[in-house]
């Protein structure tokens, strides 16, 4: 996660006033989980955190120029529980990452994991890097 | 000319930031949200920021969440592990002390977690149980009997 968006993670959040003024919904809360992200020859490989997400409560999209990435977390506090100290947030994860559709949508492939997310981002053909043979 | 090394040394860091930070990442993807106007002072944001924590060292081991909650019978434990198999947790409960070790494997590295929570309330600790699921660890520890609230009825007569 980057630095600023530790600090001001709200500042961030789309504006929730439409442009005549009138107030819409009030924007929804969300977390920007710890991802990495890899490039090898052949594709993009993100990993991304997301502890107490389970495969129901994920969804990942990838529309022209744009991965997105949507958790819910699976678990809610039993309604006899009392909490005594929370450090864990309960917003939901959003990850959005634009790219500039040199990925191959069909190709892409997706696992989640003990709240681990793997996705790889194969390029296109005509991305790849190419060995040209010398004559 | 002792004394002109040191602003000198210090006029280089801050040249090789500089030099540093006018590279362009080259990378088509960008952290940033459709539509949003932060986007350009964000990434400017950030910048400044790693320049200016760049000195510090880094923690050395990363901490993570933890919860705690509690129910009339047990209290609970709960802790984001994400990526941690159930081999690589080590729960140990010393003196009112609930420690937590983990270790996360990505590739060849190996990371290491540790945290120590205090545990409110005497629990009986042979009855501690723990599960793992969607990369959150519950840990369940049963409050001793006196603890619990009791219920007595009484009848009159």
């Amino acid at each position: 996660m980057s630095p600023f968006n530790k600090i001001v993670s709200r500042l961030s959040r789309p504006t929730s006033q439409r442009e005549d003024g009138t107030a819409t919904l009030e924007p929804e809360y969300t977390v920007k989980p710890v991802f990495e992200l890899k490039e090898t020859d052949d594709a993009w490989g993100l990993t991304v955190h997301l502890p107490g997400v389970a495969k129901e409560g994920l969804d990942l999209s990838v529309e022209q120029g744009l991965v997105s990435i949507r958790g819910e977390r699976a678990w809610e506090m039993p309604a006899d529980w009392t909490q005594l100290y929370r450090e864990s947030v309960a917003a939901p994860f959003m990850l959005e990452l634009e790219h500039d559709n040199t990925v191959d949508a069909e190709k892409i492939r997706a696992e989640l994991k003990d709240g681990i997310l793997r996705v790889s981002l194969p390029k296109t053909e005509e991305f790849k890097p190419r060995k040209i043979a010398i004559e | 000319m002792q004394l002109n090394g040191a602003p000198s040394n210090r006029r280089n860091k801050i040249m090789n930031r500089l030099i540093r930070y006018t590279i362009p990442r080259v990378s088509p993807f960008r952290g940033t949200a459709i539509g949003n106007s932060w986007s350009g002072l964000e990434s400017e944001v950030d910048r400044l920021l790693e320049a200016a924590l760049a000195d510090y060292p880094k923690q050395a081991t990363p901490r993570f969440p933890v919860d705690l909650y509690e129910d009339k019978d047990n209290l609970y434990v709960r802790a984001e592990l994400p990526g941690v198999n159930r081999e690589a947790i080590n729960l140990e409960l010393v003196e009112g002390y609930l420690s937590l070790n983990a270790s996360r494997k990505t590739g060849e590295q190996t990371f290491n977690l540790a945290r120590s929570i205090v545990i409110p309330e005497t629990v009986q600790s042979d009855k501690v149980t723990a599960a793992l699921e969607h990369g959150v660890l519950t840990v369940t520890l049963p409050k001793q009997e006196q603890a619990k609230p009791r219920k007595i009825a009484i009848s009159v007569n």
